[in-house]
């Protein structure tokens, strides 16, 4: 048995009077995609914000390779090896893709004054490896766009916003990856196609764990370890997708909803 | 496409229309030679000319930079002799560098400074305080007027990280009215009268004597000054590049444009904003202290509300973000009044409204910045 | 400190106070509906003195006698015609910028402001010097030692003090002020539950320069003259003013207006020796608030969403 990537218990995070997450629980293996379910508003979101240290958690703790999350800033968390996709694409639009690609590798560049300003024949040959890893990776997910790198990200389609987003999310090769509904507004077929691109990925970067937020049951069934439930900030069932379909709770909470 | 020749003949273009218009006496030549220069940008832009120019600069940029350089030499060169262009020039030159300074701050990281003319006037009376009471060697007194610049912005910087937007606008505006009013009332730095400098001396060369060529012909004083500010803004121009082109220009850029999702990726919103502030601060400052010993004389008037309104102005017209473009709206918003008596009285509602209507019409201004090019032409 | 001069320096505060305060409001309001800041407020306010100042003309040059009636009229024209500014600036100029950074916006009034504050110095008969505002208020005081208590300022700060109880009455009771509030709250919901967006933000920009406007004409009447630069220092203060009491916030800001009125009492207090420092006082320690509470006292609405 392998020790967990990421361990939280009791993280609670309030807004003013309402209780987004409330004594939540959970693990995450390293290597695992684990599908995070529920109704809208249940804290999904809030839960990337807390991990990600967007927001403060109220009480409770996350541990991740040792250290408590939720006193680390979002940079060390970053730094320790977690990153993610925004439901509400976040891209710098303004700038290039490759640009983009480059604020979520971050940790792998040299960003000291000195070396930026006056090493330009280092900061070339560091440029041009990350231009070659920035397309490859690129690739995977879709070849026309790999060759637009150099495009800004405003010029390409939503769904190729999406792709950008998820590369940024990948390309510091992080431990742990939190993708927030990453296939909402795509069809049937560009879901499957994007999973299986992510699976991809995700064979060459061994104990990489996801945290995958998806509405599309099948698409939960389909590419998930396991999945966790959410209803009113609290995990309501936790485990294979045939078990949690299977359980009271859960099926409660989705008729309650709809 | 990217023809070097497009490039080569606008910076040719543009060097002769400058030293017309510099010569230009008569209201009606100015006003003459002013609509021709509308006429042309339309036309330029119509025959697609303005692309094929950009696209040369793209392509070419280090031929032509030198190119651009040279072209201010010999501007410079033809009115060698007149005191007054050479003053015009220079202090052309001089707001350059400290616009550049506060396009690094708003323009690549967003953190506004509605007190530029504060820290230009910081770095002028540290440059009298200094050249009078002390033997500090003039050089030197550039580079201090440049670091007291850069310390009282650090002191700002502490309200401007903790808020956003319009606080850190209050702020700044809050600090340069904060300013002129302590020069005003404080005696010892003149007062509402202002102080005396000496001129500049480097190297044992007097800046403000004459250089005698033969028995009847001078170089104007004001070339030493000339010089020296064109010095000062290729290294600004050139600096603003190698932050734009780097890791770093990326980084200033992912603070503007979403703290948050850049905060998530490890950027450290605090440290850049504060990069980006202490050197737009000192090239305020390091500008200013010229200015002061170049004039030899300052006042609290010369550093109001209303000219940190130019500066900002100056970065909008140009296009934000966009070095070249700020040297352009740098000459023209310095030079028009100066050339158009009868719009001297009313420029700065002249140049409210024409910055109303860039906002209102083409917010990323009249020559917008391209894509960060981290190699361009692939040289570096 | 003597007594009657303390008092003279605390009457003194809160005169600015209450002028402070109906500027601040302004910002405040502004920032409600729109989430913007309007700059060129300050200067709004120049163009409602003067307004006032050519209505006084206009009015003499008629025959008319009576100083209340004169007054009157005076303050009338002033609300009439910045209210109506305050509405074509919502319409033509801001409402555009919907959509567009925030920071343009401060930067388009900004320079709206600007040109204003230019047009009355340019535009204004002999507009760059300072202007008598006309004295319409009985004059006369009561002497209590060194506390000289002008019965015109007890006028003018009980305008003050009712013109603020109305307009918060305005925003808290009135059907007119629920539609505010409900833009304020989130216009998105506002608009779907059939309040017209658009009604309610230049109604709301009519009344906060209508209040700048007697902001302007009660400083007119207190110091008895006005010139074109006035508006840039007295907007710089209500802007202060609103953000240390919190912007969005009615109460914070009128708090924030007498808040800065005693720091700039303060300031004139602890440097008896050259009080020109008091405005250094005051906005340095505005400086110092703003880094110690950065949303200003009373916090500013939400946090952002992720
Ligand atoms: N910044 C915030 N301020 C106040 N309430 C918030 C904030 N962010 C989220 N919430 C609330 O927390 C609850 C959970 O939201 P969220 O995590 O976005 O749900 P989900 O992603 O599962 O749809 C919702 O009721 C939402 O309104
Ligand atoms: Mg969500």
């Amino acid at each position: 048995m392998t020790a967990p990537l990421l361990v939280c218990r009791g993280l609670t995070m309030r807004f003013g009077g309402l209780t987004a997450l409330d004594a939540l629980d959970l693990d995450v293996l390293p290597g695992e995609i684990l599908g995070l379910i529920g109704p809208n508003g249940s804290g999904k979101t809030t839960f990337f914000n807390v991990v990600t240290g967007v927001y403060a958690a109220t009480a409770g703790s996350a541990v991740f390779a040792g250290a408590d999350l939720t006193r680390l800033t979002a940079q060390a968390i970053y730094r320790a090896g977690i990153t993610r996709t925004f439901q509400r694409s976040r891209l710098a639009l303004p700038l290039s893709i490759f640009d983009n690609l480059m604020i979520g590798n971050h940790r792998r560049l040299d960003h000291g004054l000195a070396f930026n300003l006056f090493r330009r024949v280092a900061l070339k040959a560091q440029y041009e490896s990350a231009v070659d890893e920035a397309r490859t990776l690129l690739a995977t997910f879709s070849v026309p766009l790999a060759t637009r790198l150099f495009e800004p990200a405003s010029a390409v389609t939503m769904i190729d916003r999406r792709r950008i987003e998820i590369c940024r999310a990948l390309i510091s090769r992080p431990k742990l990856l939190l993708l927030d509904e990453p296939s909402a507004g795509m069809t049937h077929e560009e879901t499957r196609e994007l999973m299986d691109d992510i699976l991809l990925v995700r064979g060459r970067m061994p104990g990489l764990g996801i945290i995958l937020i998806e509405h599309e049951m099948n698409v939960i069934e389909r590419v998930t370890d396991r999945c966790a439930v959410f209803n009113y900030g609290k995990r309501i069932a936790a485990g294979t997708y045939a078990e949690v379909a299977a359980d009271r709770d859960v099926q409660q909470a989705y008729l309650g909803q709809e | 496409m990217g023809a070097l020749r497009w490039g080569v003949g606008s910076v040719a273009t543009v060097a002769v229309y400058a030293a017309l218009f510099l010569y230009a006496e008569a209201q009606s030549v100015v006003i003459g030679l002013l609509v021709g220069a509308v006429v042309a940008m339309v036309m330029a832009s119509r025959f697609d000319v303005l692309a094929r120019v950009g696209e040369s600069f793209a392509r070419h940029e280090r031929a032509l930079d030198r190119l651009t350089f040279a072209a201010c030499i010999a501007v410079a060169a033809l009115f060698h002799d007149q005191h007054f262009v050479l003053l015009m020039l220079a202090t052309v030159l001089l707001y350059f560098v400290a616009c550049i300074g506060l396009n690094l701050q708003f323009g690549h990281t967003g953190v506004v400074n509605f007190a530029g003319a504060a820290f230009f006037g910081v770095g002028a009376y540290a440059a009298a305080v200094l050249s009078q009471h002390t033997p500090v060697p003039h050089l030197a007194i550039i580079v201090i007027a440049g670091a007291v610049a850069a310390v009282i912005g650090s002191v700002l910087i502490i309200p401007v990280l903790r808020t956003r937007g319009h606080y850190a606008a209050m702020v700044t505006i809050a600090f340069g009215v904060l300013f002129k009013t302590f020069l005003e009332v404080n005696d010892t730095l003149g007062g509402p009268q202002g102080l005396k400098l000496p001129g500049m001396s480097v190297f044992g060369i007097p800046f403000n004597a004459n250089i005698a060529l033969s028995d009847d012909a001078e170089i104007s004083f004001y070339m030493h000054y000339v010089v020296l500010a064109l010095l000062l803004a290729a290294g600004a121009y050139s600096l603003s590049r190698r932050i734009e082109r780097s890791w770093i220009g990326l980084n200033l850029d992912a603070v503007r444009l979403d703290e948050t999702a850049c905060a998530t990726f490890g950027i450290d919103v605090a440290r850049w904003k504060i990069v980006a502030y202490t050197i737009g601060n000192a090239l305020c400052g390091i500008a200013g202290a010229v200015y002061a010993m170049m004039t030899g004389f300052i006042a609290p008037n010369n550093f109001t509300f209303g000219d940190s309104l130019i500066m900002v102005s100056i970065i909008l017209l140009g296009g934000v973000g966009n070095p070249r473009g700020v040297m352009i709206a740098a000459a023209v918003v310095l030079l028009l009044p100066e050339k158009l008596q009868m719009i001297q009285e009313y420029r700065f509602l002249l140049y409210a409204v024409l910055v109303m209507a860039v906002l209102l019409f083409r917010p990323e201004g009249l020559l917008p910045r391209r894509l960060r090019a981290y190699f361009p032409g692939g040289t570096s | 400190m003597d007594i009657g001069l303390a008092g003279q320096y605390v009457l003194n505060g809160l005169m600015l106070g209450i002028i402070y305060a109906m500027v601040a409001v302004g910002f405040t309001l502004f920032f409600g509906v729109l989430d913007i800041i309007k700059f060129s407020h300050g200067d709004v306010l120049t163009v409602g003195a003067f307004t006032a100042l050519a209505a006084y003309a206009g009015v003499t040059a008629l025959g008319l006698q009576s100083p209340w009636l004169i007054l009157g009229v005076i303050a009338l024209a002033a609300i009439a015609g910045t209210a109506v500014l305050g509405a074509l600036i919502a319409r033509f100029l801001i409402m555009p910028m919907r959509g567009a950074p925030p920071i343009n916006v401060l930067l388009l009034t900004l320079m709206l402001g600007t040109a204003l504050r230019e047009s009355v110095r340019l535009f204004y008969p002999n507009g760059s010097n300072p202007k008598m505002f006309p004295r319409l208020l009985p004059g006369g005081a009561a002497n209590f030692g060194r506390f000289t208590l002008r019965y015109d300022s007890v006028l003018i700060f009980v305008a003050g003090v009712a013109v603020i109880v109305g307009v918060s009455l305005l925003i808290n009771r009135s059907k007119l002020g629920l539609a505010i509030r409900a833009v304020a709250q989130d216009a998105e919901t506002a608009r779907v539950m059939g309040i017209d967006l658009e009604a309610v933000v230049l109604f709301t920009f009519a009344l906060g320069s209508a209040l700048a406007a007697l902001a302007g004409v009660m400083n007119g009447m207190y110091y008895s003259e006005i010139n074109f630069n006035m508006g840039l220092l007295l907007g710089l203060i209500g802007f202060s003013a609103a953000i240390i009491g919190g912007l969005g916030n009615i109460y914070g800001a009128i708090l924030g207006g007498f808040l800065f009125a005693a720091l700039q009492t303060i300031g004139a207090v602890l440097l008896p020796v050259s009080s020109a420092y008091k405005d250094v006082f005051a906005f340095a320690a505005v400086i110092v608030l703003m880094a110690w509470r950065p949303t200003g006292l009373i916090a500013e609405k939400s946090s952002e969403r992720v």
